[in-house]
């Protein structure tokens, strides 16, 4: 069995995961502020592919930030998977972190001193979940990717490619409902950024999990259901569907 | 010159600018090293002062003799006069004369009161009056032509509150009487002597004040050039058998060498404080290799040679160094002001009468001081050099950075330091070089280093073998905790070591301290026991030379009918360039009620030995500084008698840092010659009542009878004040190690922040991943909780075989004595969980800084 079609969390009807209203954030600096995106309007169903485009200062890892609940907007509304993340405090937005979002990052970000399967459990065990169940999900994930032979070996000894596969398992240890990619083909050769674009694809075709990847790559455009391209802090053009 | 100029440019363009973007990190660092460097410098500039006052004091009154003519444990008499006169060898002599006096009514201190012939010292030492040239010549003319005269100095004089031909009363051991001042003499030669606390008398009018008719306490030379080895021979057959020909340096270089090993002693305590310090440097620099990779490799890209990188970040070693230097000057100007004090007070206490008047900046001093502390500094950030000049330019090309991991550095360094650590044995049974430890401070030295070469290994293990447990016991925050630290490399342990140095002093420290005190108090209660102890008048300044009047001391032995009395004679001897001091003491009644601390010979059978006159006992020190030993023979002229007797034990005393010999005074009276009473210690025999009362009513009586002749202090009060010198002494390496123990703290903070710091990400990915803020906060805890139990155990562990090194080997070959090892537990228990809590809160501002950055960042960061 994949271990993706466990996850059961999607609704049957499409409806929207990700509401955005006037969505804003902006940084002070002096007497003035930055914008990083200014009042964006989004809605994306659940079990869409989306891709994020926009040059370098356009605010898709603002963005991303935004929906990953690593940062509190300014202004406007956000609701994700029915939590409104635009007045959360602390404690909920780490519930929302564990439970809804799964991030892969382009620098990859594994713990250098936890070897590959600890990486992957990492997250479920931040949350106290019991050690063996995480530990049996872990090894399916890591089957799955094709990293069964690499279980006790640090990040200093993989690949990229296999850094970013060790990734994607730990974003899908909590089965979390949206999967948030930033530039995840950014430090990788055209081979390997072809397999983790195409399983990002995979897990969200096969069980239905929405994903969203910011990138400046063309890789994962013939994939995408949903392209939005964002300009200046906004959105440049309306969302186009597939 | 201009590659110097190329260094400077790009080292201020490199590391001075990163310095300045880091500054709270670089103050803390230089905080901790100034620290060190103020506490080396102030120890070293304050016994500097002593040893400067002392040995100039020397200087000035030994003058220009070539030799000096004593009488061991007595004085020299003038008959010996004629036998100079007459003697080819001999140019020019002088006889002296010195003890301590006092203004009557009491005002100031005891001062120093120099008999000697005007008209014969003149070549000896240079003293000069302050006047006209008329007015001079008739001032000290009037030494010789009036009787009771008195020239004074000018910080006497003040202190006296006198002018020159005013009448003054001076009190001693044995009399009082009236002098006119005749003079004040200009501040030079002579008149610094004892920081310028000296007054001169004529040789005539000093022996009528003292009693001392026909007697000096040593006779100064001045031998004709090419006087031959065969001439002196000849000079001493001439003179009577117990009359000894010396050095007139003998006792400045004896006195000095005391000093000096004090000196040592504190300077090592000192540079622990250094040593700690060094640590936060090493851990700073370290960082900044480690961060600045991709840096150094885009230099190394762009052709910069390895040197230049090795000589960058020596440079920044080295910038520690010097402003940590340049700000120990005013902390350092602070802490001297308390050293200088108790530093010459606990001189005069242990070894020998100083007078520090002021600080005295010796160049030599200042220049030792910065040269350690910049090698100190350099030494810290050589191998975080070596680091970066391997660092290859390929790494400019990489992206992905997922932490170097050096574990096979633990097992090596772990390798190094079993090394270092076994080193330790032979080094400790190696006798001293020239009375100085070398040895033992060089096994100390290999012992820290061995300890804080250890802790990454310590660390790796204890990660290793606590994390699985910890993770069912206190969750993933633990579990992680001990994972990273169990791979985090030297920086880590090198914070760790830095623990571990300052808890292993701590813990040696409080051993040493507390097996001495607890020694001490057992010699004070069996060796210094009695009701009341009685001597001359002025008797300890002038270290009981003289004798009680005969009509006091018959009438104190009126009170034998209801106290038991040990007289006792002290006779201040040299063996060879070794101080020592000779006691003839009423032994029968104080083995009695007192005892000694036995280190050689059994009390049953030695003491019956002892009562019968047929053998001595010599101190440990003694012992130590002259190799004799039970059984062997003790050799020495006193008073003019030749003793020869046997040792027979070998105890504990710790009076003063030269040894002591103790021998029967009824049998020394029946053998040799009556050595007086020069102080007394009563017994009461009726210990039913209040032995207080008894004591103050028996004050009150001598009192009444003798007025102030005496000085009588009650045994409770003596051996309260013994205790109270004795943790005086110990106060400045009480400050001393609460310094070293704030730099380690300073080191745990600045090593838990940098942990943060460079991990800023990782942390930032755990809370991404799903770890709450509280989770990160009680991970960053767990982490400073391992390093400081790490740094404890290994620290006490560390302590206890250097408390062993300080009891048995730096103090045994210091000061010759060792003391009984006892451990206070109750201490030691106390503070362990102390030390543990003061170094976890030098981690709340890691914690606070931990979440400071915003997770976004991790999405920012390229």
């Amino acid at each position: 069995m994949d271990p993706t079609d466990s996850i059961d969390m999607m609704d049957p009807t499409p409806q929207p995961l990700i509401i955005a209203r006037g969505l804003t954030r902006s940084y002070p600096l002096g007497d003035g502020a930055v914008i990083g995106i200014n009042a964006v309007n989004l809605m994306v169903a659940a079990g869409e592919m989306v891709v994020l485009k926009g040059n370098s200062g356009s605010g898709k890892s603002t963005l991303l930030s935004l929906l990953a609940g690593l940062d509190r907007p300014t202004g406007g509304e956000l609701v994700v998977a029915g939590h409104s993340l635009s007045g959360a405090g602390g404690v909920d937005l780490t519930r929302y972190r564990r439970e809804v979002v799964g991030m892969v990052f382009q620098s990859f970000n594994l713990l250098p001193t936890l070897d590959v399967l600890e990486n992957v459990c990492l997250p479920a065990l931040l949350a106290e979940k019991p050690a063996e169940p995480v530990r049996n999900k872990a090894l399916e994930l890591l089957d799955w990717l094709g990293l069964r032979n690499r279980l006790h070996h640090t990040p200093a000894q993989l690949s990229g490619g296999e850094m970013q596969r060790t990734a994607i398992a730990r974003a899908l240890i909590n089965d979390p409902a949206l999967i948030l990619a930033d530039e995840p083909t950014g430090n990788l050769d055209s081979r390997n950024g072809r397999i983790v674009i195409d399983l990002l694809s995979e897990l969200n075709r096969r069980s239905g999990r929405t994903v969203v990847v910011a990138t400046h790559s063309d890789l994962a455009d013939d994939l995408a259901t949903v392209r939005i391209r964002l300009q200046d802090g906004a959105l440049a053009d309306p969302p186009c569907h597939s | 010159m201009p590659q110097l100029n190329f260094l400077l440019k790009i080292f201020l363009w490199f590391s001075v600018r990163h310095l300045r973007r880091h500054l709270g990190r670089a103050l803390v660092v230089l905080f901790g090293i100034a620290l060190g460097a103020a506490v080396f410098t102030s120890v070293r500039l304050s016994v500097h002062a002593s040893l400067q006052s002392f040995t100039r004091s020397m200087d000035f009154f030994a003058g220009t003799a070539d030799k000096v003519l004593v009488r061991p444990g007595g004085h020299v008499p003038e008959g010996v006069l004629p036998v100079l006169l007459a003697h080819p060898a001999v140019k020019e002599f002088s006889p002296l004369l010195t003890t301590y006096v006092r203004v009557h009514p009491a005002k100031g201190g005891a001062f120093l009161l120099v008999g000697i012939d005007p008209l014969l010292d003149q070549p000896f030492r240079s003293w000069r009056l302050r006047g006209g040239r008329t007015e001079i010549a008739e001032r000290w003319l009037d030494l010789i032509r009036e009787p009771k005269t008195v020239i004074l100095t000018e910080p006497l004089s003040r202190e006296i509150d006198t002018v020159a031909g005013a009448r003054i009363t001076l009190d001693h051991s044995r009399n009082r009487a009236e002098f006119r001042v005749a003079g004040v003499l200009v501040p030079e030669g002579l008149a610094l002597v004892e920081g310028g606390r000296v007054a001169l008398t004529d040789i005539a009018t000093f022996q009528e004040f003292t009693g001392l008719f026909g007697l000096v306490d040593r006779i100064d030379l001045r031998l004709r050039p090419k006087t031959s080895p065969a001439q002196l021979e000849d000079l001493a057959r001439k003179l009577p058998e117990e009359i000894e020909i010396r050095s007139p340096s003998a006792a400045r270089d004896s006195g000095s060498a005391m000093i000096r090993a004090y000196q040592l002693n504190l300077s090592v305590l000192s540079f622990a404080s250094l040593f700690v310090g060094m640590f936060l440097v090493y851990s700073l620099v370290a960082l900044n290799a480690a961060s600045r990779r991709r840096e150094l490799a885009i230099l190394r890209a762009l052709g910069a040679s390895p040197r230049l990188l090795f000589n960058l970040f020596l440079a920044e070693g080295a910038l520690f160094g010097v402003c940590g230097w340049l700000l120990a000057i005013p902390l350092g100007s602070v802490l001297v002001k308390y050293l200088l004090h108790t530093v010459s007070q606990t001189i005069s206490t242990l070894f020998v009468r100083v007078h520090v008047e002021g600080l005295l900046l010796s160049p030599a001093e200042v220049a030792v001081s910065f040269g350690v502390t910049l090698c100190v500094a350099v030494a810290a950030a050589f191998q975080p050099a070596r680091d970066a000049m391997r660092v290859p330019p390929k790494e400019a090309m990489e992206i992905a950075h997922t932490g170097r991991l050096r574990r096979r550095m633990a097992g090596r360094l772990a390798a190094w330091a079993a090394g270092c650590l076994l080193a330790c044995v032979p080094l400790a049974l190696l006798p001293g070089v020239a009375g100085v430890p070398l040895p033992g401070y060089l096994a100390i030295l290999l012992l820290f280093v061995g300890s804080a070469l250890m802790a990454p290994w310590l660390l790796e293990h204890l990660g290793r073998a606590v994390s699985p447990g910890l993770r069912r016991l206190a969750g993933t925050p633990a579990y992680l905790a001990g994972r990273y630290l169990r791979d985090s490399g030297a920086r880590t342990s090198i914070s760790v070591g830095a623990l571990i140095t300052a808890v292993a002093l701590f813990t040696a420290l409080v051993v040493m301290i507390h097996s001495f005190r607890q020694t001490v108090e057992l010699w004070v209660r069996q060796t210094v026991s009695g009701d009341l102890f009685v001597t001359t008048k002025m008797g300890q300044v002038n270290r009981f030379q003289f004798p009680i009047p005969a009509e006091i001391v018959d009438n104190l032995r009126e009170a034998g009918s209801y106290a038991d009395l040990v007289p006792s004679r002290r006779y201040p001897l040299a063996y060879g360039d070794f101080p020592y001091e000779f006691e003839a003491m009423g032994m029968e009644p104080f083995l009695k009620h007192g005892g000694f601390v036995w280190l050689q010979g059994e009390a049953a059978e030695v003491q019956p030995r002892l009562v019968a006159g047929e053998g001595l006992l010599i101190s440990e020190v003694f012992a130590n500084r002259t190799g004799l030993e039970p059984g062997d023979t003790f050799r020495a002229w006193i008073e003019g008698s030749r003793v020869e007797l046997p040792v027979a034990g070998v105890i504990r005393d710790y009076r003063t840092d030269g040894g002591v010999v103790f021998y029967s005074w009824d049998h020394f009276k029946e053998r040799f010659h009556d050595p007086q009473w020069s102080g007394v210690r009563f017994y009461f025999r009726d210990r039913s009542g209040d032995i207080d009362v008894q004591t103050a009513a028996l004050r009150e009586l001598l009192i009444g009878r003798w007025g102030d002749r005496l000085d009588m202090i009650s045994g409770k009060d003596l051996r309260e004040a013994v205790l109270r010198i004795f943790d005086e002494t110990f106060a400045i390496t009480s400050v001393l190690l609460l310094i070293a123990l704030s730099v380690a703290a300073l080191g745990i903070t600045t090593t838990m922040t940098v942990l943060v710091l460079e991990r800023t990400r990782q942390l930032n990915t755990l809370l991404a991943v799903g770890a709450s803020s509280r989770q990160v906060r009680a991970m960053i805890c767990w982490e400073a909780g391992f390093l400081v139990t790490a740094g404890e155990l290994a620290g006490l562990l560390c302590g206890f075989v250097l408390s062993y090194l300080l009891v048995y080997v730096i103090n045994r070959q210091s000061f010759g004595w060792t003391f009984l090892y006892t451990v206070d537990w109750g201490v030691l228990a106390l503070s362990a969980p102390l030390i543990v809590l003061t170094a976890l809160a030098a981690a709340l501002p890691a914690v606070r800084t931990a979440l400071r950055e915003p997770p976004a960042m991790l999405l920012r960061e390229r």
